[in-house]
């Protein structure tokens, strides 16, 4: 078959929704297959493969959440093997920066930056715990029902934390549950049934049943953290009746019960006539199991393999935590009214995660080999996150990864070592979690995510990242101000450092002229530095 | 929530302004939309002078945690729920207001109160966000604050000042799907410049130093395109050329001979600040006072915190009056929430949004009209109930911009006001 016959097949596939899925492909290549019959059927022209140095950036500041050092750089660069991407991803995915990385990235969408309170701000346990599940990589599915079943305390196992945000608060539950893990948004059905979606009130209520009897109990204190633990009654239901038309006036209807969302209702035991429940849990005790846990049943049913909602959530989520935007977009949104840009791919990435049984490296490390993940990220497409993934998105580093790359790039590390005092344990040393998240953080667009604005340069121009622009021993400053090699090694040095990648040639020949005009260097090398500190290639990562 | 450092946590919804609407909005901005670049279109000072007394611009009496309409403009002397002020006549004749208020009393002639808010949002967080955006929140949507949506339609385009001031913020909504170039710019409660705000490097270093940045951000921009770089480095260009206003924030030099008009208080520097901003061209400027939550306490509360608000808001009134500046300048003065008829055991007024009190002045608003009422005891709406909805509808009517006009998130349109509200016509001129 000649191409010119070829390329109107793809298209027709495209058209009529045949599958396009090949057996037997490898998931990444199945991606790009998938993605480059969209671009033909929709006239895109895709942009040119990354750099490089485009790529080795991008790549750890996705898996590690930081940039390379200058020697990690220059050794990928001048790396002449084929398979040189394929390897680095292996290794970066074995890095133990790898689950402290994704680790804050769940914590983020677990609890975001202001958690609803009860102590939650502070979650050092459960954060470990999530860090170690991805250090573990244990399956997602697993981890998830650990978190729903809730099982111990926090401060030994820090899983049960997740509920205690939402202490005597089953409806609020009921939205993050549903939302982050099933991705699936139940809100409009709390008032009344959803205009243009199948979900009722009924839906919403018959999923805050199963939370209704929970309790957030303080058991005690370890290390002076008050330790919580999760406790079900063994009766209790949601407020709610059913719809205001179907009630009788003077009657108290009958509660709804645990339903699960879109099937079946729970089918519980029956409690003994005789059956009487103690007073509520007392603090300081180890509250006991139920005769029967609501919250159990949920937990198994949200991660079951078979749930028609759980694998197509993750696997979307974490697309778009790679490639931008979600198929389905926003990613805790999927509709009837807002549907997948490709359908197919969607369904193939679910039914893989399955068969992968939720294993989220392999899932990961299919995304980022993929040409696609590994397209340029210049080219004219505005959008930052482009709609058909035909150019990589520009994405703004969060507060964290800002100050872990800040810190490789000027070489925080060696000048901490040479300073000869013990490295700092705080996360956010030196700048302190503060500012920094004052600065480049804090929510500021009323649904808890940050956009940044005039505040963040102010921070950035006056002052704000003063400690990081050492001149001390052991750093970059230190080290290209004291070097005898040429400017036009040196300002090599400077952007492999803090780009990782080498200048071109007017950059080459601006920053020599820049930094040679006077005898002594010192005060405009760390303009230099400030100026790749917070120019836009480093603000993003693109 | 959507609460993760997911790659779009910083960039707009897709939805800025379809051509189609930003036309229709333009035309529907009689004075200002059609001059969102009039800064650049003008050399001679006496000329732009005269555009910026035209320009439209608005400024929020923000009266945090929700001022009791019945200590302020919707008395019920005698009733059980009525409290333990008194009323007092005022200019209009047959109209009262609050013995708190004997400032407001003798200028309610410049004043449009509404007497029948009628709201769906009663705890702070959610009210804070619908009296901020015309919006009850939405996990999906991020909704605008009134002042990104004016910054963007009143706004100037590279001036020096930004377009949204904040002087003792609320509310976090922000620029919402409209991005960052309309964010806020929050001052403190003293009206001083948030840390950071001040260069401290000589100007000749500090432009050495921007040289080559802006060499480096044009080296980028020759090949990466997206929009939220493109943003990044306007607000960089915002945040240098706030350098060159500071004076503008110090009111030092003005305070001593306004101290009378405005009143020894922090709320009337405030005042005083946002009229400077205001007549330097800024757009939206929120002005906040806190706490009127009264649960305990009402009328100590209501009695220590009306007498320097009514102050500096008539003598707000009367400076911009005096300058030429009320008939384009919308005054909105209102809390997130009303409080209960009830009077609680702690002698406090809880929540209440099924009947409350707003007002509005300036910028074609008639003044001396009381519009609508509530019950003989407040509890509910008697008459011309007005909806957040129609609230914002009606302020951006008078602030001449269209509140049809739609953005986009993905294909979903939002207008300005939200489906189905009414421009409450009967108060605009």
């Amino acid at each position: 078959m000649n191409r010119s016959v070829l390329f109107p097949c793809v298209a027709l596939l495209v058209v009529c929704g045949f599958p396009l899925v090949v057996h037997g492909e490898e998931l990444r290549d199945s991606i790009d297959h998938q993605l480059a019959a969209a671009w033909k059927a929709n006239g895109i022209e895709p942009a040119k493969p990354s750099s490089d140095g485009e790529f080795l950036r991008r790549v750890h500041l996705d898996l590690l959440g930081t940039i390379p050092t200058h020697d990690e750089a220059v050794a990928f660069l001048d790396d002449t093997r084929a398979d040189k991407r394929k390897l680095l991803i292996d290794r970066l995915l074995n890095d133990p920066r790898f689950a402290e990385h994704q680790g804050e990235v769940w914590d983020m969408v677990l609890f975001g930056r202001n958690p609803p309170g009860y102590g939650t701000d502070k979650r050092d346990e459960f954060q470990a715990w999530l860090r170690d599940q991805f250090a573990k990589n244990t399956p997602y599915d697993q981890w998830v029902k650990a978190i729903l079943r809730a099982e111990g305390n926090t401060i030994d196992n820090g899983a049960p934390m997740y509920f205690v945000q939402y202490r005597n608060e089953p409806e609020e539950a009921t939205q993050a549950v549903t939302q982050t893990f099933l991705g699936v948004q139940l809100q409009c059905a709390r008032c009344h049934d959803h205009p243009f979606e199948p979900w009722t009130q009924l839906d919403f209520y018959g999923t805050a049943a199963f939370f209704a009897r929970l309790r957030v109990v303080d058991i005690g204190k370890k290390n002076k953290l008050t330790m919580y633990a999760i406790g079900e009654r063994n009766t209790g239901d949601v407020l709610f009746t059913g719809p205001t038309a179907e009630q009788v006036v003077g009657k108290k209807g009958e509660p709804v019960k645990p339903k699960f969302l879109q099937g079946e209702p729970l089918v519980e035991p029956e409690l003994s006539a005789d059956f009487k429940e103690d007073r509520n849990f007392p603090n300081g005790k180890v509250p006991p199991s139920p005769k029967f846990s609501r919250k159990n049943q949920l937990a198994d049913w949200i991660a079951r393999p078979g749930n028609p909602y759980f694998a197509r959530a993750v696997a979307n989520r974490i697309w778009a935590q790679f490639m931008g935007r979600g198929i389905v977009h926003p990613v805790d949104n999927m509709s009837r009214s807002n549907t997948p840009s490709h359908p197919e791919l969607l369904d193939q990435l679910a039914r893989n995660m399955v068969d992968h049984k939720f294993d989220l490296k392999w899932y990961i490390r299919e995304l980022v080999n993929s040409r696609a993940y590994q397209l340029s990220g210049s080219g004219p497409v505005e959008a930052a996150m482009p709609q058909w993934f035909e150019q990589a998105r520009t994405r703004p580093l969060s507060a964290e990864e800002l100050l872990d790359a800040w810190k490789v790039a000027i070489g925080w590390d060696g000048i901490e070592k040479s300073s000869g005092k013990k490295a700092s344990e705080d996360r956010y040393s030196p700048l302190g979690s503060g500012y920094l998240v004052q600065f480049l953080g804090r929510p500021n667009n009323g649904v808890g995510d940050f956009q940044g604005g005039l505040h963040e340069h102010l921070f950035l121009n006056n002052g704000g990242i003063g400690s990081l622009l050492s001149q001390s021993k052991g750093g970059l400053h230190h080290s290209l101000l004291n070097s005898k090699a040429p400017w036009t090694e040196r300002v090599d040095q400077l952007y492999l450092a803090m780009l990782s990648r080498r200048p071109v040639k007017d950059e080459q020949e601006r920053f020599v002229e820049f930094l040679s005009a006077e005898e002594n260097s010192s005060g405009r090398l760390q303009e230099a530095i400030w100026v790749l500190m917070t120019c836009s290639e480093f603000r993003f990562n693109h | 929530m959507t609460t993760t450092p997911r790659p779009e946590a910083q960039r707009p919804a897709i939805g800025h302004l379809s051509r189609r609407a930003l036309l229709k909005g333009t035309v529907a901005t009689a004075s200002g939309g059609a001059l969102m670049n009039w800064g650049s279109l003008f050399n001679s000072a006496s000329a732009a002078e005269g555009v910026q007394k035209q320009q439209k611009r608005c400024i929020l009496l923000w009266m945090n945690g929700g001022v009791s309409q019945f200590e302020t403009f919707d008395m019920k002397p005698g009733r059980p729920t009525g409290g333990q002020f008194r009323p007092v006549s005022t200019n209009l004749p047959g109209i009262q207001v609050c013995e708190l208020l004997p400032k407001i009393s003798q200028n309610m002639d410049k004043l449009a109160v509404i007497r029948s808010m009628r709201t769906s949002q009663v705890d702070h967080p959610g009210g804070i966000h619908l009296m901020h955006t015309g919006y009850s929140t939405a996990a999906n949507i991020r909704f605008p604050e009134i002042g990104a949506v004016v910054s963007k339609y009143l706004g100037r385009e590279r001036s020096d000042l930004p377009n949204f001031i904040k002087i003792f913020s609320h509310g976090n909504s922000g620029a919402g799907f409209l991005g960052p170039k309309y964010l806020p710019f929050s001052l403190s409660p003293e009206g001083r410049l948030p840390t950071f705000s001040t260069s401290n490097r000589n100007s000749e270093l500090e432009s050495r130093r921007n040289g080559l940045r802006n060499f480096v951000e044009d080296v980028f921009a020759r090949e990466h395109k997206a929009e939220t770089a493109r943003m990044h480095r306007e607000a960089y260009e915002a945040a240098r050329r706030l350098q060159n206003v500071h004076q503008v924030f110090n009111i030092d030099d003005e305070w001593e001979k306004n101290r009378d008009l405005y009143g020894d208080s922090a709320f009337g520097r405030r005042c005083l600040l946002a009229r400077r901003l205001i007549e330097e061209g800024v757009p939206f400027v929120e002005v906040g006072q806190s706490s009127y939550d009264s649960h305990a306490d009402n009328f100590v509360w209501h009695r220590s915190l009306l007498p320097p608000m009514e102050h500096a808001w008539v003598g707000l009134m009367t400076d911009l009056e005096q300058r030429g500046l009320l008939k384009n300048t919308l005054i909105v003065w209102m809390g997130e929430i009303g409080r209960t008829p009830r009077i609680n055991n702690r002698s406090g007024r809880d929540h209440y949004v099924r009947s409350w009190s707003t007002a509005l002045a300036g910028c074609g608003v008639k003044g001396g009209l009381v519009y609508g009422a509530s019950d003989k005891d407040g509890i509910d709406v008697k008459d011309n109930a007005v909806t957040e909805g129609d609230f914002f509808a009606t302020i951006y009517q008078a602030l001449g911009i269209d509140p049809k006009t739609e953005h986009f998130t993905g294909v979903r349109p939002i207008p300005i006001a939200p489906f189905g509200s009414e421009v409450v016509k009967d108060i605009l001129a």
